[in-house]
């Protein structure tokens, strides 16, 4: 069998595990940015406990491996709880929460990299705290955000992979079934390798558009 | 009428004080220019009026109402403080028009045609009447500065700040500036002005404040202070700007 006749025959399994791919980046990423954008805001809050909070949250994603917080939400915590989640529930969980705290310490940055002159010609307008932030701040900590944000999609939309060790038909589960069935290491893995990288390479391209669109220079 | 009551203001930043005591009355109409060596506290006054910076003690009142950052009442108070700063500070997702019309839109609850009008009366004002579509990127430092009194203006203030507005101008763009704030004098807008153009502060000042060291050394018109200085550390700083120019 060659190349192409065994890319044909795989195109179907593929295909089904591209879509469950792209949606759990994409329900794990939405989920991630509101995780982020609240954890950010809690990182600059005034109050104590809430920085505490975000500190605590950050340090423990950034200090542990993606696939041992995968086991333990999926195996640990609903062993301990006595609740039940579905493979996906628990790689959403552990996608979301570790793209999330990420994301906060991008939004923290991209909120503070904005001029301070900014906040000061805001509320000198009289405009008040949060018109302050919504207003002004925000949309311009984004624009300094998107290359940023990008590049974490990115590694969130390969993360997934990580994931199928859970149990989920995802894209690189589907390549090591079809090696089990063809024995065709070389040529699958080039193929898996070949749709991450057309669907990250589009989502590049489709940003970069955006951010020479919203640019500020 | 007094304007701005300010009472032994004190400000430090951490250990170091930066403002020692100043009391200063400033009457509606007035033009106060500001003068002194860099470092001396002159832009700490200035944050401080609008609590910009909160003073460590010391009272500052704007038409009798106390100028606290932690008052419920903060936002509403600084609408009435127009503020322009060396770096202008203009909105840069923003075009020159919304610049000028946010404030009055979400503060003064102004309908937008409304706010709009009143934006390109203060353009054609500042002799901007053709930027309203424009985003700062696309403007001069001077054109910039312009729009960013502009937007000042749009809040109607009673009281308006300059904070070192020509500094960061490039020396043929100071002009168009200063004209502009000079009409703003004439039709009698309260002005306190931090500055190192002298011209502009013997022509169109009604008292010169010279800061040095965190308190007012010595005050009075401007031909007191530029014809007759007192203090040695006036007549020091005077010479050393006059030389530099």
């Amino acid at each position: 069998m060659g190349f192409f006749e065994l890319l044909a025959q795989s195109m179907p399994l593929f295909l089904m595990g591209m879509r469950l791919t792209l949606e759990l980046s994409f329900v794990s990423l939405a989920i991630a940015m509101v995780i982020g954008i609240v954890a950010s805001l809690m990182g600059m809050s005034s109050v104590p406990l809430f920085r505490a909070i975000n500190r605590t949250f950050v340090a423990i994603i950034r200090g542990t491996p993606l696939l041992v917080q995968g086991y333990f939400i999926y195996f640990g915590l609903t062993g301990v709880l006595g609740i039940r989640m579905t493979a996906f529930t628990a790689g959403v969980i552990a996608l979301s929460l570790n793209a999330g705290g990420y994301m906060s310490e991008i939004f923290r940055g991209g909120i503070q990299a904005v001029d301070p002159g900014q906040t000061e010609a805001a509320r000198s307008l009289g405009l008040s705290k949060s018109q302050t932030t919504w207003r002004i701040v925000i949309p311009q900590a984004i624009r300094i955000c998107i290359p940023s944000v990008v590049n974490q999609w990115c590694i969130t939309i390969k993360d997934t992979s990580i994931i199928s060790v859970l149990g989920l038909a995802e894209l690189t589960k589907m390549g090591s079934q079809i090696i089990a069935r063809t024995f065709r290491s070389f040529e699958v893995w080039i193929m898996v390798g070949i749709l991450y990288f057309i669907v990250i390479y589009l989502l590049t391209v489709l940003a970069r558009i955006v951010e020479r669109k919203v640019s500020l220079d | 009428m007094i304007k701005v009551e300010i009472r032994d203001l004190h400000k430090s930043f951490g250990e170091k004080e930066i403002l020692k005591g100043i009391d200063c009355d400033i009457e509606t109409g007035e033009v106060v220019c500001v003068i002194g060596p860099s470092g001396s506290g002159k832009s700490t006054f200035l944050r401080c009026i609008n609590c910009l910076e909160q003073p460590t003690s010391g009272t500052i009142k704007v038409d009798g109402h106390l100028m606290d950052e932690n008052a419920k009442n903060i936002d509403e108070l600084r609408e009435d403080v127009g503020m322009v700063f060396q770096q202008f500070n203009l909105f840069p997702h923003l075009s020159v028009l919304d610049n000028i019309t946010i404030a009055p839109i979400l503060r003064k609850k102004m309908d937008r045609p409304t706010a709009e009008a009143t934006a390109h009366e203060l353009l054609t004002r500042v002799g901007l009447g053709d930027k309203a579509d424009a985003m700062p990127r696309s403007l001069s430092g001077g054109q910039k500065q312009r729009v960013a009194i502009a937007r000042a203006l749009a809040m109607k203030p009673g009281l308006m700040l300059f904070d070192e507005p020509t500094s960061a101008l490039d020396p043929e763009m100071v002009g168009e500036v200063l004209d502009v704030m000079k009409k703003l004098a004439i039709e009698g807008m309260t002005m306190v002005v931090v500055t190192h153009e002298m011209g502009f502060a013997r022509q169109v000042a009604d008292r010169v404040l010279f800061i040095d060291g965190g308190v007012i050394a010595e005050e009075g018109t401007p031909d007191q202070v530029f014809g007759a200085p007192k203090s040695d550390r006036l007549k020091g700083f005077l010479k050393a700007v006059l030389e530099a120019s």
